[in-house]
């Protein structure tokens, strides 16, 4: 497939913004996405050992993680949407194409992916509390649970890495020159780079866990030993865990094609490393300063920080082969500049969006803290005030705009 | 050079690619709908557990909450993504022209989504645990994003049928393209069946209640609101009809199965004589009725809805200038795209398409019947499956026929000049008519290929044996010729 094709595929409506924002705000989301993944997978990884064990810290461990689970795999289909909408602003071509030459499997998708949830809701429907019991009923479903989520992730590799190989496409559409356009069949995979993005699971779980100890020492009636349980697993998971994913990582950047076998040498992926080893080290380092003031939420923020630079090494990755290898530009694509919609959405993100989260978020963070009935102070009624007027002003703008643009001009 | 950005295409041989959209749409509209009407009537049971200070209805909630709202809101959201995954893979020039128009809108709906779904969990997690006013408030956030959600996305839908303003052709822009008569008219018609589905997934909470007294009070609110909103939401539907283009209410009229139009009518009759009964009779309620009773509404109501939804916008699936098939059918100066019809008269499919096998860009008797079938594919497959089952099969359409130069003639005299109302235009040159009709034809009875090669290898024998008397005939032959030609 040559430029010339791949630029015949774009959308001619062109876009309403500049081509880097949607690039940018692609990279963020996705970030965003793979970190709530990685918890998911993390915390139904620590539920399934604590339910097949009888230790009581363990089985504590599991009904938290059972219920961070459900709470991530919420939050990972939201911040996936996201990234789904910008990576087919500018990449149009290549998404397109990649999902309809598997197209059963871009349907398959959404049916894994519901009986992925219904497996881990029935799960957890059957097992309200661990901690009570010594006995876990169904454990089957939470392993089919990961199973359907490992192959849903699956997925998505595969249609994130078709669309880097536009000179095999025909191959794939039209094997000996008939036309198979059942979509049956998924083309290409590459095994490190999805067991580095699956592995990350381990060590950023580990960081989350720091986190939710420190968290727990914000109530001041915490068993100690519960505390120094979840301590010593996460700083076990943490290295253990770094270490096999930057080994796939090395096994990804060893296994690029050769047309693009130079980035494995160029300054993304040792910066992705190094990022990625200070990320590990950086609990150890802090030590004892854990436990004070903040500190044990730090790590974690690094953690978010250092998925941001392996986002960013995967859409390197992406300019280099699209753009150095088949001549595609994704930056010069057709402006069509909307004043009006762009700067709405970021209104409506900037000032909505974070005034009503910071809200929600203030009162459940400060709810969870709470022991018994939490009573808002008059500061966070006034932000919650605030919020639920910005979202009834943005309501009344849609219909005095509409009504005007659709009746009065 | 003259190519046009056609992708692959997904044809699904078992039920067409359309349906596949319709079953996913439904199943989306189902658990999205249901969603939100069991949060309403959560926020609502939740105003009157704390105003009366009734912790029994508070611990329904907690008990009830989780699973209702959790679950149909995970499956709502993951089927969400769904509709646009499948509407990808059917018709990725479609969902194209949704995603570069309404980009920022989209971008926007998601902002609200972020706080639904925030709302939502806090809602289940924290009622009992925070004051009431806050309790409060968190709800009435939550059903503002959701209206939100709901207000970012009817305009996008609006445009799958037609750009909001007619002059949006010539200015461009999103508002033009966004907010219309037929905006406005869906958002009222979706906003009051919203709320009968509430009324009607609400029977299930209901039937969950213990109290007597509570139960029935709470039944009879819930059959008004369900009779008032289902009444005005009919008496609506004729407006939102008058908005449709005209061709859509032509094909309304003409192409959509008799039995669809009944069917909505008596679900919706149907659903007004469920709730009078639960007027009536309100004890009667059991889970396993109002389940019963939600399950079969929706369903029936739904899923007639949305294949008339796909099927009213032919021969466009966005925005009146993107063709079923992918064809861009229009110029659209206000956003500078030119028709890509001119191109297609000009070189054919065969080779202005991106995808298409180099060994089919030029059609021989040898390969056009391979030729036909990936213009079958390419032109046809969005709307006919290629077989005798399935929607719209295209076998059936010829009735058997395998005479190739008269289906040739019937593809350039009712395809080719756009003379048949409900179908695109689609320019074919004459041999890949030819080879068109050949795959047709050969639908009804496969041994009319070899009988086409034979055929055409005579008359090119005779052919070159006229002009070249003396020559050996393989070399002069215009086209190439497969070695075991019969000498
Ligand atoms: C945009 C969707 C669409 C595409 C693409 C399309 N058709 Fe159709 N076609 C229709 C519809 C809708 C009907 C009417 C269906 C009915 O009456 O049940 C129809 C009817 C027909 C009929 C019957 C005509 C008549 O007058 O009753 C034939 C023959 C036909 N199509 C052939 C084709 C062929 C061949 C192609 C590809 C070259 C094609 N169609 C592409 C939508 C389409
Ligand atoms: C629980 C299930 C999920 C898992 C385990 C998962 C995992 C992953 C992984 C591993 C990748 C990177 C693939 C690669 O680059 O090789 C990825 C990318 C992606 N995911 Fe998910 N995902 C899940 C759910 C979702 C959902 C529900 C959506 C959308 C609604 C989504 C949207 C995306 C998108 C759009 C990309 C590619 C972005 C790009 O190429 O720029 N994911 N996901």
């Amino acid at each position: 497939m040559d430029a010339s094709a791949l630029y015949a595929l774009r959308d001619p409506l062109g876009i309403p913004a500049a081509p880097i924002i949607f690039l940018v705000l692609g990279v963020l989301t996705w970030a965003l996405h793979i970190a709530a993944v990685h918890i998911l997978l993390g915390a139904s990884g620590l539920t399934l050992t604590g339910a097949l064990n009888k230790n009581p810290h363990w089985r504590r461990l599991a009904d938290a993680m059972i219920g961070t689970a459900k709470i991530a795999l919420s939050v990972a289909i939201v911040l996936g949407v996201a990234p789904l909408l910008f990576v087919q602003v500018v990449y149009d071509p290549f998404w397109y194409t990649s999902n309809v030459l598997s197209a059963w499997w871009v349907i398959g998708f959404i049916v894994f992916l519901i009986i992925g949830s219904l497996a881990l809701f029935i799960f957890y429907g059957l097992n309200h509390s661990m901690k009570s019991t010594a006995k876990t009923r169904c454990p089957g479903s939470l392993i089919a649970a990961i199973a359907f989520f490992l192959l849903v992730g699956f997925i998505m590799h595969v249609l994130s890495l078709q669309m880097l190989s536009p000179e095999k496409w025909m191959q794939w559409y039209a094997p000996n020159g008939i036309v198979d356009a059942s979509g049956r069949t998924l083309h290409d995979y590459n095994f490190w780079r999805f067991g580095f993005f699956i592995s990350l699971s381990v060590p950023v779980i580990g960081l989350w866990l720091i986190a939710y100890r420190r968290y727990l020492m914000g109530r001041d009636t915490e068993d100690a030993g519960y505390l120094a349980f979840i301590q010593s697993l996460s700083m076990k998971l943490i290295p253990v865990g770094g270490v096999i994913s930057l080994a796939l990582m090395a096994g990804w950047m060893f296994t690029l094609p050769a047309n693009v076998a130079g980035f494995a040498t160029g300054i993304w992926p040792a910066s992705t490393a190094a990022i990625l080893l200070l990320a590990v080290a950086l609990p150890f380092a802090l030590g004892k300063k854990l436990d004070q003031g903040f500190w044990g939420f730090v790590p974690f923020a690094f953690g978010a920080v250092a998925l941001i630079v392996v986002a960013v090494m995967r859409e390197m990755l992406r300019w280099t082969t699209l753009f150095g290898v088949h001549g595609y530009n994704a930056l010069d694509y057709k402006l069509h500049m909307d004043w009006y919609s762009t700067l709405m959405f970021f209104l409506t993100f900037g000032v909505i969006g974070g005034g009503v989260l910071a809200y929600l978020l203030t009162v459940s963070w400060k709810a969870g803290q709470t022991k018994g009935m939490y009573t808002a102070s008059p500061l966070v009624n006034r932000m919650g005030t605030i919020g639920i007027s910005l979202l009834g002003i943005w309501i009344l703008q849609y219909f005095v705009i509409g009504l005007w643009v659709a009746y009065g001009s | 050079m003259d190519l046009i950005g056609l992708y692959p295409t997904w044809y699904e041989p078992g039920i067409g690619s359309g349906y596949v959209v319709a079953i996913i749409a439904t199943v989306h509209v189902l658990f999205s709908h249901t969603a939100v009407g069991a949060a309403l009537l959560f926020t609502y049971l939740a105003y009157l557990g704390y105003r009366d200070d009734r912790p029994e209805l508070i611990d329904f909630i907690k008990k009830y909450g989780m699973f209702l709202l959790v679950f149909s809101y995970i499956l709502g959201s993951i089927t969400g993504p769904g509709i646009w995954y499948s509407t990808t893979v059917g018709s990725p020039r479609g969902i194209s022209a949704l995603i570069h128009n309404f980009v920022w809108k989209w971008a926007t709906e998601w902002v609200f989504f972020v706080i639904e779904v925030v709302g939502v969990y806090m809602m289940v997690y924290l009622v009992g645990k925070v004051d009431k006013a806050t309790y409060l408030r968190i709800a009435i956030t939550f059903g503002l994003a959701s209206f939100a959600t709901m207000l970012a996305i009817v305009g996008i839908l609006s445009f799958m049928m037609e750009p909001g303003k007619a002059s949006w052709a010539e200015k461009g822009g999103y508002l033009l393209a966004f907010y219309g008569d037929n905006t406005f008219a869906q958002l009222a018609i979706r906003s009051m069946f919203m709320l009968t589905i509430t009324s009607v997934v609400g029977g299930i909470v209901v039937a969950g209640l213990k109290d007597p007294v509570f139960k029935t009070w709470l039944a009879r609110r819930l059959a008004v609101l369900g009779i008032v909103t289902a009444s005005i939401g009919m008496m609506l539907y004729p407006w939102y009809l008058s908005t449709l283009p005209a061709q859509a209410q032509i094909v309304m009229e003409n192409r959509i199965p008799a039995f669809y139009n009944t069917a909505i009518i008596s679900v919706l009759m149907a659903t007004i004589a469920y709730f009078l009964f639960t007027l009536i009779k309100p004890r009667m309620m059991t889970a396993a009725v109002a389940g019963f009773a939600t399950l079969a509404i929706l369903i029936l109501g739904l899923f007639p809805g949305e294949t008339i939804r796909e099927s009213a916008r032919k021969p466009y699936v966005a925005g009146e200038y993107v063709y079923s098939n992918q064809v861009l059918a229009k110029d659209v100066p206000g956003m500078t795209i030119k028709s890509e019809i001119p191109t297609l008269e000009k070189v054919g499919f065969s080779h202005a398409s991106v995808f298409w096998p180099e060994t089919q860009r030029e059609i021989t008797p040898q390969n056009a019947i391979d030729v036909g079938r990936t213009l079958a594919i390419t032109a046809c497959s969005n709307c006919h499956s290629l077989s005798t089952t399935g929607i719209r099969p295209i076998a059936r359409y010829f009735g058997g026929m395998t005479d190739v130069p008269r289906i040739q003639n019937y593809l350039i005299g009712a395809l080719s000049t756009g003379n048949t109302m409900y179908m695109p235009k689609i320019p074919l040159k004459p041999k890949e008519a030819e080879a068109l009709a050949l795959y047709l034809a050969s639908l009804a009875d496969p041994t009319v290929v070899a009988k086409f090669v034979d055929e055409k290898t005579r008359a090119a024998e005779a052919e070159a044996v006229k002009a070249a008397p003396n020559k050996p005939v393989a070399v002069s032959m215009a086209t190439p010729l497969h070695t075991g030609s019969k000498e």
